[in-house]
């Protein structure tokens, strides 16, 4: 059984070749605009920044979805195309060296999400397998932001908290408050707003407020055509007063808990699916029959559908997640030794002219030589 | 066997600082103009320095002084893990300025975090870009941003003079910076968001945590700090 990083190293590089995943280099130093872009300023802290001659921002190469995606979209090589990678990536991290080895594979360009979501968890789970991990031994968890959605769109609840409690989405204290706050009446949201305002915003007197709002622009020196826009301020701030004014039911409040407190074993979901949203009489309509046709998809893979959770609530708070989100972590503990999920918007982000579909996962080989050296020990 | 205490070196922050050691009994004379040396009478073993404000926090996290008094803005700022790194003995108050979240007062529709939240969740899709927030308080931004409020859709642009300017001349959308009074923001016709005070700060005694003095240094320290914390 492989346990050294050499050989598991090895192991896994062929198990790549043998799925279609042909390697891709990428530099150890790379601009940092891209990672701070995509995934947020709250990773500056995470990663080793620092500055070329230049004054631009450069760092130590923090993973390798980004460079590796980067890397097709400059060569323009044609789609699909599956990535591997294996080396070392640099993060400030309490609980670990600051350098480790990362491996991984990286879809992209795959229509049939369905297929590629399925191969995605299979090749991980195959890959950890390889790594001398006994499956029987993990959790496995999967999540899907496509459903979350959905439902919010099921439930007809206005665009603004759509887009207020999705981007929680994955983050369970930051959703029960955007929840609680969704359950509080109108007042503490429009509290501070001028009457005028308020009077012109419940009229929807749009052209009215867009040229108020315009006025302040050129009081304050605005540059008027950097940032938003009078029209788009207007828009929502009529939008806010609306929903503000809105008095939504207990009831899709009482849904969308029991649709979040779903946790079961995917073969299940389904089922458990159909039982809270028709007790309302919603249909959760595409993106039900998507999840299932992944679920065939993953049966057809060989995957045990009733050795995997399915958690509703489960999800990554970065906006360029989109669909599927995986991981699987040594039972009973924290940190996943594999992790993934679909990433459809990154590819634009990061320059690709159309957008294309993209799904991936990354094995944390210093945590899985850790469980496996335990496991031949014990 | 000294221990060392940096205070602000010029303006209105060094007077007040030096009334805070006098009603603590410790005479400190600022001695000749350009010296960062001083003379203290009161307190035997203590060496006053003057340092700009900013330099003293930094000085504080590296534990190259024992003290020192700055605002708790930039301690927040400069030390990563300022519980673990340093302990505020008193708070002196003077120095009140609160670091705040201010937006253009003609974005009528953004009241509070939330409402911000939700911009900067769409930004890109219309704009082509994160929304960018003017500051020199990365630290603090990023922290109450992301995590308090589970933003993480902006791009900081760093800014070390005149923030409040940064929305008119288009190079950021809104800015995080101390103010006191508020009058600069309503000169630049910015407004604060009803939650967008993320730190109240004042001028801070410091003491710095570097675990490496020895016993008759550390007495001393306890000392000062015992002066002031009655």
């Amino acid at each position: 059984m492989p346990a050294s990083d050499k050989t598991i190293g090895e192991a896994l590089d062929q198990l790549f070749a043998t799925r279609g995943a042909a390697p891709a280099e990428t530099a150890i130093i790379l601009p940092a605009e891209p990672y701070l872009d995509a995934a947020g300023e709250a990773l500056r802290r995470r990663i080793f920044l620092t500055r070329g001659e230049g004054g631009e921002n450069l760092c130590l190469r923090p993973d390798f979805t980004i460079p590796v995606c980067m890397r097709h979209i400059a060569e323009g090589a044609d789609l699909p195309r599956r990535y591997s990678y294996r080396g070392l990536v640099f993060r400030q991290r309490a609980d670990g060296p600051a350098e480790f080895v990362q491996a991984g594979i990286e879809d992209l360009g795959e229509d049939n999400r369905a297929m590629a979501d399925a191969r995605a968890v299979a090749d991980a789970l195959a890959s950890l397998e390889t790594c001398g991990i006994a499956l029987d031994g993990l959790d496995v968890i999967l999540g899907d932001q496509g459903l979350f959605e959905a439902v919010l769109r099921a439930l007809g609840l206005p665009e603004g908290w759509q887009r207020r409690l999705i981007r929680t989405f994955g983050h369970d204290g930051q959703l029960r408050a955007a929840l609680e706050s969704l359950s509080k009446g109108p007042e503490s949201a429009l509290e501070g707003l001028a009457p005028e305002l308020l009077d012109l915003a419940r009229d929807r007197e749009e052209g009215a407020l867009t040229r108020l709002i315009r006025g302040r622009m050129e009081e304050a020196g605005l540059p008027p055509h950097s940032g938003r826009s009078p029209g788009e301020i207007a828009a929502r701030l009529i939008e806010k007063v609306a929903v503000a004014e809105a008095r939504l039911g207990e009831g899709p409040l009482q849904l969308l808990e029991n649709f979040l407190a779903v946790a079961c074993p995917l073969d299940e979901a389904g089922e458990r699916l159909a039982e809270v949203m028709g007790t309302a009489g919603l249909d959760l309509g595409r993106a039900m029959t998507a999840f299932e046709t992944r679920n065939l998809a993953l049966r057809a893979a060989n995957v045990d559908l009733a050795r995997v959770t399915y958690r509703a609530a489960f999800g990554r708070p970065i906006d360029y997640y989109t669909g599927l989100v995986f991981e699987a972590r040594d039972k009973g503990a924290e940190d996943p030794l594999v992790g993934g999920g679909r990433y459809d918007r990154l590819m634009t982000i990061l320059g690709a002219g159309t957008p294309i579909p993209a799904v991936g996962f990354s094995l944390w080989i210093d945590r899985i030589e850790k469980v496996s050296d335990c496991g031949i020990s014990a | 066997m000294t221990i060392t205490l940096a205070i602000p070196s010029k303006g209105r922050l060094m007077e007040k600082s030096l009334e805070a050691l006098k009603s603590a009994g410790v005479e400190v004379s600022a001695g000749e103009t350009r010296s960062y040396r001083t003379q203290v009478e009161g307190f035997d073993g203590l060496e006053v320095l003057l340092l700009s404000a900013s330099e003293i926090a930094r000085e504080l996290r590296d534990g190259a002084i024992d003290f020192g008094i700055t605002g708790e803005d930039l301690v927040r700022e400069t030390i990563p893990e300022p519980d673990n790194a340093a302990a505020i003995v008193a708070r002196l108050g003077f120095g009140h300025a609160d670091v705040v979240v201010a937006v253009p007062e003609a974005w009528v529709d953004v009241q509070a975090m939330a409402d911000l939240g939700d911009v900067a969740g769409s930004f890109r899709a219309r704009h082509g870009r994160r929304l960018r927030i003017a500051t020199k308080y990365w630290r603090l931004t990023q922290g109450f941003f992301s995590r308090t409020h589970g933003i993480q859709s902006y791009r900081i642009v760093e800014s070390l003079g005149a923030t409040e300017g940064a929305p008119a001349a288009g190079s950021a959308d809104i800015i995080v910076d101390i103010t006191s009074t508020g009058s600069t923001l309503v000169a630049n016709r910015l407004k604060i968001l009803s939650d967008g005070v993320i730190l109240k700060s004042e001028a801070c005694l410091v003491r710095s945590m570097p675990g490496r003095r020895d016993d008759a240094d550390a007495a001393l320290a306890d000392e000062l700090a015992r002066r002031f914390a009655g």
